[in-house]
């Protein structure tokens, strides 16, 4: 199972994190997705889906605006999850073991950007000759092997021999460290939902954010119930301002 | 001559493209958008990649075709999704440069690094900040107690942004360049943008709420063998004003001190570990 396992999540980083399909490559890129069949090859879908949970929260507001990932939750996920349930971690502990490997997918990231570089120069010599198959080799083929080479052996490794490691490792880290991994991992999320206020950019609307924060606070309302009341703040302030004639927010 | 006149209009604008042509660019562009993405032209490689079956099918000449490669080769970055309302552009130019119409080189590259960055605002906002944030946290409550819809709850995330980018890829180009513009003008997407960011900012204030954590645990031993807790006094204010006050330190450092984001985490560990050594945390 060790090495079917390692296979699986290797291939799996390696093609996911590559990009292919905007939006459907980050659905399987993200801990929560990635948690279904790893429970099914380790046989305890329930545990790992909670684990995959709890990572994920981590990173449920990160945005990675103009391309810059602020964290690398695959990497995170496909690293935690399996050495998670192996060793028979709870998902809070989990969290803590995620986060410095989502940090260091994002170097790897950065390396693979910077490789492709020179794909963008090999374009160049294509369209010059009008090669359009060249264009095509240079937008997907050549990234996706070097993606390859960059992701899938540090993954493969990493659940081949890590788990054991790892138990051990954790056994030996003192309380006060593991206590600062999980509060760093209740911080964390603040710096997603901060990047997003800053993505929107829209100061004079920010109470907006301060009134879901402390209705959720005071009232315990759940997600889709901020949903409903959000949805209709939203549409009353559009629709108001249409009847007074547009004037600025 | 009237009639002369109106045939000529009706062969001019008869459309060169089909359906398909326009549906694989498409397919092409979401498929590679983010492959390709370098730190020197960012999307350009997979803008220029998505044009190929537009650009092949106008451009007969070679010269012409490379000509036009070469011209999307050019720095491009904006939303996947959103952005694609530039390609529709792009390509209904293409189309009527390449029947003859003057339209200079730099008329199309302006149009289009002229509008990636505020599409890429719209984007940003509607799908990475609102629909993203919603869907996930949604599928994150039912995984938290173990249901497989965890997993399956995100792929509607994925369903309704390729769907999205289809129609604004085609509204693109059947707008054209001129009305593109005037449209982001217009009421309706001001309306738009407005209402996404209120409930962007609504939804990031309540997930904030939920899942930012920051306790101080420490607790005054007062005289009379009472006990005075931090956190009792600061949850006696106001709930939550320490992971409140921790968003914010961070919005304010990155509109102030630069979009330095592995600093900040970095930042935040060794808060966390310095605070938990101590007691602090």
């Amino acid at each position: 199972m060790e090495f079917g396992l390692a296979l699986f999540t290797g291939l799996w980083y390696w093609f996911w994190a590559g990009a292919p399909g905007y939006t459907f490559h980050y659905v399987f890129k993200q801990p929560i997705v990635m948690a279904l069949p790893i429970g099914l090859i380790m046989g305890d879908v329930p545990t790992a889906m909670k684990i995959g949970a709890s990572v994920e929260m981590v990173y449920i507001g990160m945005v990675a605006a103009g391309a810059n990932l602020p964290a690398d939750e695959c990497l995170a996920g496909v690293i935690a999850i399996p050495i998670a349930l192996k060793a028979g971690i709870n998902p809070e502990t989990a969290v803590t073991l995620a986060i410095p490997f989502g940090i260091l997918g994002v170097f790897m990231d950065q390396l693979r950007r910077t490789i492709n570089v020179s794909f963008g120069h090999k374009a160049d010599k294509y369209a010059l000759e009008g090669d359009t198959k060249g264009i095509g080799r240079c937008a997907i083929l050549y990234p996706m092997l070097v993606g390859f080479l960059l992701r899938f052996p540090p993954v493969f490794i990493a659940n081949l021999y890590g788990p054991e490691l790892v138990e051990r490792f954790i056994e030996s880290i003192p309380q006060w460290l593991l206590h600062g991994f999980s509060v760093a991992g209740g911080l964390l999320p603040a710096l997603g939902f901060a990047i997003t206020i800053f993505v929107i950019g829209k100061n004079n609307l920010i109470p907006f954010f301060i009134l879901g924060f402390f209705l959720v606070k005071y009232l315990e309302i759940n997600i889709m119930a901020a949903a409903i009341f959000g949805t209709c703040i939203a549409l009353l302030i559009v629709l108001m301002k249409r009847e007074n004639g547009g004037e600025n927010v | 001559m009237d009639t002369l006149d109106r045939v000529d209009n009706m062969t001019e604008n008869k459309p060169m493209l089909s359906k398909k042509d326009i549906r694989n660019s498409y397919l092409r562009w979401y498929a590679s958008c983010e492959v390709s993405n370098s730190f020197e032209r960012m999307q350009s490689v997979a803008f220029c990649y998505s044009m190929l079956p537009i650009l092949e099918k106008l451009y007969k000449k070679k010269e012409d075709l490379s000509e036009a490669m070469i011209r999307h080769l050019n720095f491009f970055n904006t939303q996947g999704i959103w952005g694609t309302i530039i390609h529709g552009v792009t390509i209904s130019m293409e189309e009527q440069k390449s029947k003859g119409e003057d339209i200079p080189d730099t008329a199309i590259t302006g149009i289009k690094t002229g509008l990636m960055g505020p599409l890429a605002g719209i984007g940003d906002t509607m799908d990475w900040g609102t629909w993203k944030p919603l869907i996930f946290s949604l599928a994150a409550s039912f995984g938290i107690n173990g249901s497989i819809s965890g997993a399956i709850i995100p792929f509607l995330f994925a369903v309704i942004t390729f769907f999205e980018g289809y129609y604004l890829w085609n509204l693109g180009y059947s707008l054209g360049k001129d009305s593109v513009k005037s449209i982001l003008q217009a009421g309706w997407i001001q309306e738009l943008i407005t209402g996404a960011s209120i409930l962007g900012l609504f939804m990031m204030g309540a997930l904030s709420a939920n899942f930012v954590k920051l306790d101080i645990p420490i607790v005054i031993n007062m005289s009379g063998g009472n006990e005075l807790g931090i956190q009792m006094i600061l949850d006696s204010i106001a709930p939550g004003i320490l992971p409140l006050a921790a968003v914010f330190t961070i919005y304010w450092y990155l509109k102030n001190k630069g979009q330095n984001y592995t600093k900040i985490i970095a930042f935040i560990l060794v808060l966390s570990l310095l605070g938990s050594l101590i007691g602090l945390f």
